[in-house]
């Protein structure tokens, strides 16, 4: 499913193939969330880069379209964390500027929404930039590539209408051109819900979509989220990059490709009676070492601990040598085994405090209350 | 269980002794230091082993107590017993490297494990606890500064709560509560570190509020200077204004030429008009005042000069400053500008600071420490409800049990004892209830034997040899018949341990 790997190692793409073929092929790239100012939380490690990571990426991506001379580059919102600040504008726009054959089309989505005191309401961006910053859909239009480009902008941090199914049930795209296009943000309740079967009824030969981080096709090759380039926060978990697509007389074709430099991993860590902090800590390395140390990790230590052992979630996180934990939590239940404990001690205090708690369920928090309980009264035997 | 021999090869100041016991009741009589205590707690060793203590604790515990004084690589005993029909005899080493555990069945010869748990077995599962709190029985002991009233109520209490046995239920309440203090402190701690992150934002956000303030400020005050810079007619008003001379070539030597001409010609005139005739005087005065006049019309000449001058110089002057104001005024639409935009950054780095308020992620680790707090709130609450409900379980047939006790040795001066709702203990003189801490050392003692007595009946399934060591000092001779009388009717072996000779005297009377 995914194409390429990391930056640098280019995109396989048989574009000359499709260019033989077809006298009317456009190419283009579509990434979105690129929440560039964003300050994602990284371990000890790689937090204080990754604001820096999330700008080199997208300069990857830039490059790597005036390498491969797309034909355009597809922004479906977002790509701001929060409210650009001038000289962000400006950086963005020069990497813009840059691009010698490519046109840019972008919209804004929840988080850089068109505020009243937004720059980017008087930004003068590159003559290749063609923002779609309207509260209404409009549409730009590019006669060499017979393609339209739709798509209206965020003006509040919620929106609650469908406006994309309300546009097409109003006629849109009208077919002005050969290929439509639609650049969407949102999906969910609270931004721009979207009905997907009227929106696949509909003419656009292809919709890029935006807020998602994770890439998700909901209809292949046709309504597509590219997800975020680069993880932004710890629930962005998988692979990150953008899609890579061509529109040919015969359809569409989008593929996505890997590019970004981090993955964010959950990983349950087994543990059992025999374990020790030193030795989860080396099961930890071990594993981390497998799933790649430039990555950024979410661990869970899961099974049955010696009940005199205590893990110290912060101390496993923040005394990591590689230094790319973000958090260590501690599911793990005492090996007490229950059963014997109460016919063992069924006529004592145990007895009678266990069957307090029977049929608790265990990880819930009586259950933990019982094996605290347990674990005073065996640790306090004269 | 009976103890049937004791073989001591060394332990504390007993060594190479060997002693006998029969069923039933027998007293052991011996002066002080003869090693009456000794051989109480070489019984109990015997039974349990002797785990050591360790750090600081090894030096007083018992094993380094009761290490031979001479010998001490060679630490001891032997102990056979019958159990069930069976004979059994339990070998135990205590020295530090050759320790050792031997437990034969002498019927069959068949050698048994111990560290199975064998002989946990045929001692019906009694911890040392649980022994320790029932048939082996000393004095009652208070700590210091504690009453001995409390002693007894403490006992009970436990002995209740935890049903006998090991536990210890005051010591599990105080572990959860420490862990629950630790807890809230951590959760302190990290809720510090929250609001830290909060006032962190807030002072940011008051440094752009302060930025922005003083941006708008200056701001305002370019306005004013723009304002006032641009009023009409403000320099030309000056025009006329300033009156300083100034040096002026052309006109200077105009002014020169007319005062000489001027002194010239009346100088000349006036001696022509008297040394000459007038014929020829005539038109010689007519030269010189043709010259005077011409002075005087040189002397308009570099007026007129100089003004122009004057006036020209004036223009450019105001010209220059005019452009100087212009310069001063573009000056300061550019400041303002920079203001203005500096503002708008500033602002929407506020409204950025703003979002991100709501947005800080709400804390695992708090939440994590809030359900453990939760839980350890839990097991305290529900631990103290298990012990009372235990408590009242084993204080109702305690109760019983003891009250038939107490009231035999007594001789029916007391008709029952009772452990209550809260486990404080009183007795029943047949007509009111009198509160344990009104009664007499040797109440007290009573009512100890007689609790003690009593849950050994209930908690233990195989009974054990009842060990008494100076039990009986505060007993007067009525109740300490009674209470050897009673014991002589339980099926029971009972080995009482004495310096007296009391004990004695009346079992052999009995």
């Amino acid at each position: 499913m995914w194409k390429g790997a990391a930056p640098g190692c280019g995109v396989l793409f048989a574009t000359a193939a499709d260019r033989k073929g077809n006298a009317r092929i456009m190419r283009f790239i579509h990434i979105a969330d690129v929440h560039l100012g964003a300050k994602p939380e990284a371990g000890k490690a790689y937090s204080g880069r990754r604001p820096e990571e999330l700008w080199n990426t997208f300069g990857y991506i830039i490059r790597l379209c005036e390498k491969e001379r797309t034909d355009l580059l597809l922004i479906a919102g977002d790509l701001f964390h929060r409210q650009p600040l001038l000289r962000e504008l400006k950086e963005v726009d020069y990497l813009f500027s840059t691009l010698s054959h490519t046109k840019v089309v972008l919209i804004a989505g929840n988080h850089d929404y068109i505020r009243n005191d937004s720059y980017y309401r008087t930004f003068k961006w590159s003559g290749n930039v063609y923002p779609l910053f309207g509260k209404e859909m409009e549409c730009v239009e590019f006669e060499e590539l017979h393609t339209a480009v739709y798509g209206l902008s965020y003006y509040a941090k919620e929106v609650r209408e469908p406006v994309y199914n309300n546009a097409v049930e109003k006629g849109m795209p009208d077919g002005r051109q050969k290929y439509e296009i639609l650049l969407a943000h949102g999906g969910d309740e609270r931004h721009i819900p979207i009905d997907w079967k009227k929106l696949e009824a509909s003419r656009f030969a292809y919709v890029a979509l935006g807020h998602i981080h994770k890439p998700d096709a909901v209809r292949k090759n046709r309504i597509v989220y590219s997800g975020a380039p680069e993880p932004v926060d710890r629930g962005d978990t998988g692979l990150h990059g953008y899609i890579s697509g061509v529109i040919t007389e015969e359809g569409v074709r989008a593929v996505r490709v890997c590019c970004a430099v981090r993955e964010y991993i959950p990983l349950d860590i087994p543990v059992c009676e025999n374990d020790t902090c030193g030795s989860v800590r080396e099961k930890i390395k071990k594993l981390k070492k497998k799933y790649g140390n430039n990555n950024i990790y979410t661990l869970t230590l899961k099974g049955t601990r010696d009940p005199h052992i205590i893990f110290d979630e912060k101390q496993l996180a923040g005394g990591d040598e590689a230094g790319n934990i973000i958090a260590v939590e501690d599911r793990t239940c005492p090996a007490y085994d229950f059963g014997r404990l109460y016919r063992e001690n069924e006529d004592n205090l145990i007895g009678k405090y266990i069957k307090r708690f029977s049929g608790c369920e265990e990880g819930s928090e009586e259950y933990q209350a019982l094996c605290e309980g347990v674990n005073a009264l065996l640790e306090n035997r004269r | 269980m009976i103890i049937t021999d004791i073989y001591i090869k060394n332990f504390g100041m007993l060594s190479e002794k060997r002693m006998h016991f029969s069923e039933g009741l027998q007293v052991l009589c011996g002066e002080n230091e003869s090693g009456k205590s000794t051989l109480y707690a070489f019984i109990r060793a015997m039974l349990f082993g002797m785990e050591r203590g360790r750090g600081k604790a090894a030096a007083k515990d018992d094993f380094t107590r009761y290490e031979p004084w001479e010998n001490p690589g060679y630490y001891a005993g032997v102990l056979r017993f019958c159990c069930g029909g069976k004979k059994f005899r339990l070998e135990r080493d205590f020295s530090r490297y050759t320790k050792r555990t031997l437990l034969v069945c002498e019927d069959d010869g068949e050698e048994l494990s111990v560290e199975d748990g064998d002989l946990d077995m045929l001692l019906g599962g009694v911890t040392p606890a649980l022994y320790d709190s029932t048939v082996s029985i000393g004095q009652l002991a208070a700590a210091p500064g504690q009453e001995l009233s409390a002693a007894l109520e403490n006992y009970a209490a436990n002995l209740c709560e935890s049903g006998g046995g090991d536990l210890d239920v005051n010591g599990a309440l105080k572990c959860l509560k420490d862990r629950r203090r630790e807890t809230e402190k951590k959760l302190r701690a990290e809720e510090d570190s929250e609001e830290e992150k909060h006032r962190r934002i807030l002072q940011e956000r008051t440094y752009l509020e302060r930025d922005i303030k003083n941006l708008a400020d200056e701001i305002e005050e370019k306005n004013r200077r723009l304002a006032a810079g641009q009023a009409p007619g403000g320099p030309d008003e000056k025009l006329e204004a300033g009156e300083a001379w100034h040096y002026n070539l052309p006109a200077a030597m105009l002014f020169a030429a007319a005062v000489l001409c001027f002194v010239f010609g009346f100088f000349f005139r006036t001696v022509a008009a008297n040394e000459w005739s007038s014929a020829e005087a005539g038109s010689v005065v007519f030269v010189f005042t043709a010259l005077m006049l011409a002075g005087a019309g040189l002397l308009f000449a570099g007026a007129y000069v100089y003004i122009k001058d004057r006036r020209r110089m004036r223009i450019r002057e105001l010209e220059a400053a005019r452009e100087e104001e212009d310069v001063r005024i573009r000056h300061i639409l550019w400041e303002k500008e920079r203001a203005q935009a500096e503002m708008k950054e500033k602002e929407i780095r506020l409204v950025n600071l703003e979002d991100q308020c709501p947005e800080i992620e709400e804390n695992r680790e708090k939440s994590r420490l809030e359900a453990r707090l939760r839980a350890l709130r839990t097991a305290e609450e529900q631990l103290k409800l298990a012990a009372e409900e235990l408590g009242r379980q084993t204080a109702e047939s305690l109760n019983e049990k003891a009250s038939d006790i107490f009231a035999q040795i007594t001789d029916g001066r007391y008709s029952g004892l009772k452990i209550g709702e809260k486990l404080q203990v009183s007795v029943w003189d047949g007509s009111r209830n009198i509160p344990a801490e009104r009664l007499s050392r040797g109440t007290l003692e009573q009512i100890y034997f007689s609790v003690r007595m009593a849950a050994a009946e209930i908690l233990q399934e195989e009974p054990l040899p009842v060990i008494l060591d100076e039990t009986f000092a505060f007993y007067d001779e009525k109740r300490l018949e009674s209470a050897l009388k009673w014991l002589r009717g339980q099926k029971k072996q009972v080995i009482i341990l004495s310096c007296g000779k009391r004990e004695e005297e009346i079992a052999r009377r009995l």
